[in-house]
């Protein structure tokens, strides 16, 4: 398949990791973030960390929305799904994340109108079709997926749907990568930045790492000859002291990013002024809600929400998985009592998720050969 | 794509164009399986034939040419 083949080609992966390794400074360890749960799932599903000299580690990063979502905003979506007349409707991960009285799955079970659905389309579509129901869509993602919500809540407005509402949990990408840097556990030497936020919001935002920070960024694809390749660029630019951010995904990613999706958000949503994320805290203007000329669409004005902050279970360590402080194996709950049928923590949950992406690919590779 | 994530896309669905409804902002599409889906493609310029990067029913960007 054209984009997809020519990006797995073993020979030259083999090559490129010949590459890393002699662009490497033996006895210099080096830390190296991938940002989004996308990237963490290639890693895993490809080997590509099996391939990287042991002084070259990989830390995961907070990009994946599912991850990220706290126990009490899960809480309120079921509370709302659970209103009469309600048709709840929401993607497939969601279905599963755990809140403190179960998931979305549960609540079905128990007889609410759950549905899943692949886009936010689909939701209006439904409203459409049930025009005596009032019909919720739960939206969660980065800058991918907050343009896709834009777009229906555009037209349930220009086409007046009035029951249809959304419960915004859209989340932006820089906020917590300057928390992650003002971090004191962790040092990192440089980001493999999203490969598809960055489709949206284009290279500029991650400038302030290489000016404030002094990290390079590599923008990546998602293949593994893409995730070789802007580790191999990181690391030319740590072997030359420069810093800066490159794009190495410029097949997909414009260096202005999509001033069309960008105009759509800005038109439908306003920065919270914070927003709790599952391991990371509240993080100041880092989620996005419904603009004041979009406040009669928005699900949590038109309902009454619980809105209870809802401590994570004792045993999970996803937060520490999320800053990359630990690796998933570490967690003490890791294949035992937390499993992907059996998920306690988010991090289990979606197939970006680190912990999933161990679990479901037995990438285990502790010891390494040291350079 | 194969097991991608159907929330965040950040693994998303790349598709082929194969008809555009410009009037409605939208474009039958088909992935690399044959699936075809109805995508919004009110944020790129979608003629029959151009690669699309596809999120949660929305298309946010264009495929180019690059060699690996």
């Amino acid at each position: 398949m054209r984009f997809v083949d020519e990006f797995r080609d073993a020979e030259l992966g083999r090559a490129l990791a010949g590459e890393i390794l002699a662009t490497v400074e033996p006895g210099r360890h080096y830390k190296v973030m991938e940002v989004c749960g996308g990237h963490t799932h290639s890693i895993y599903k490809y080997g590509i960390d099996d391939l990287l000299p042991a002084n070259v580690e990989l830390v995961h990063g907070p990009g994946c929305p599912v991850c990220v979502i706290p126990m009490g905003r899960v809480d309120d979506g079921i509370a709302l799904a659970k209103e009469p007349g309600v048709i709840f409707t929401c993607f497939g991960d969601m279905m599963r994340v755990p809140g403190s009285q179960g998931t979305f799955m549960d609540a079905k079970a128990e007889g609410a109108d759950v549905r899943m659905v692949y886009s936010p389309l689909d939701a209006l579509r439904i409203a459409k079709q049930n025009p005596d129901r009032e019909v919720i869509f739960f939206a969660i993602g980065f800058e991918t997926t907050a343009p896709s919500t834009a777009l229906t809540l555009k037209r349930a407005k220009a086409e007046g749907v009035p029951n249809f509402s959304c419960v915004c949990n859209h989340v932006t990408i820089v906020p917590p990568l300057k928390a992650l840097l003002e971090s004191p556990d962790l040092r990192l030497d440089g980001f493999i930045g999203p490969g598809h936020v960055s489709t949206v919001v284009g290279a500029r935002p991650f400038h302030f790492i290489p000016a404030d920070y002094g990290r390079p960024v590599v923008i990546a694809g998602f293949e593994p000859l893409d995730v070789l390749q802007a580790i191999h660029m990181i690391l030319i630019q740590i072997a030359a002291g420069r810093c800066e951010v490159e794009n190495q995904y410029k097949r997909v990613v414009p260096w202005e990013g999509n001033l069309r999706a960008l105009d759509a958000m800005a038109e439908v949503f306003e920065l919270r002024p914070h927003f709790e994320w599952r391991g990371l805290g509240f993080i100041s203007q880092s989620a996005l809600r419904l603009s004041e000329a979009y406040a009669d669409l928005d699900a949590e004005q038109r309902f009454s929400v619980p809105g209870v902050r809802i401590a994570d279970p004792k045993a999970c360590q996803c937060g520490e998985v999320l800053k990359g402080v630990i690796k998933p194996w570490e967690c003490k709950v890791f294949g035992t009592a937390c499993t992907p049928e059996h998920a306690i923590g988010t991090c289990m949950v979606s197939p970006e998720g680190a912990c999933a992406a161990y679990y479901n690919y037995g990438r285990f590779a502790r010891e390494r050969e040291v350079v | 794509m194969d097991d991608h994530c159907t929330t965040c896309g950040d693994l998303g669905v790349e598709m082929e164009v194969l008809r555009v409804d410009e009037d409605r902002a939208l474009a039958l599409c088909r992935d690399a399986h044959g699936t075809r889906s109805t995508v919004e493609i009110g944020l790129v310029d979608a003629q029959p034939g151009a690669r699309l990067l596809v999120h949660a029913g929305t298309a946010i960007a264009r495929l180019e040419e690059q060699r690996a």
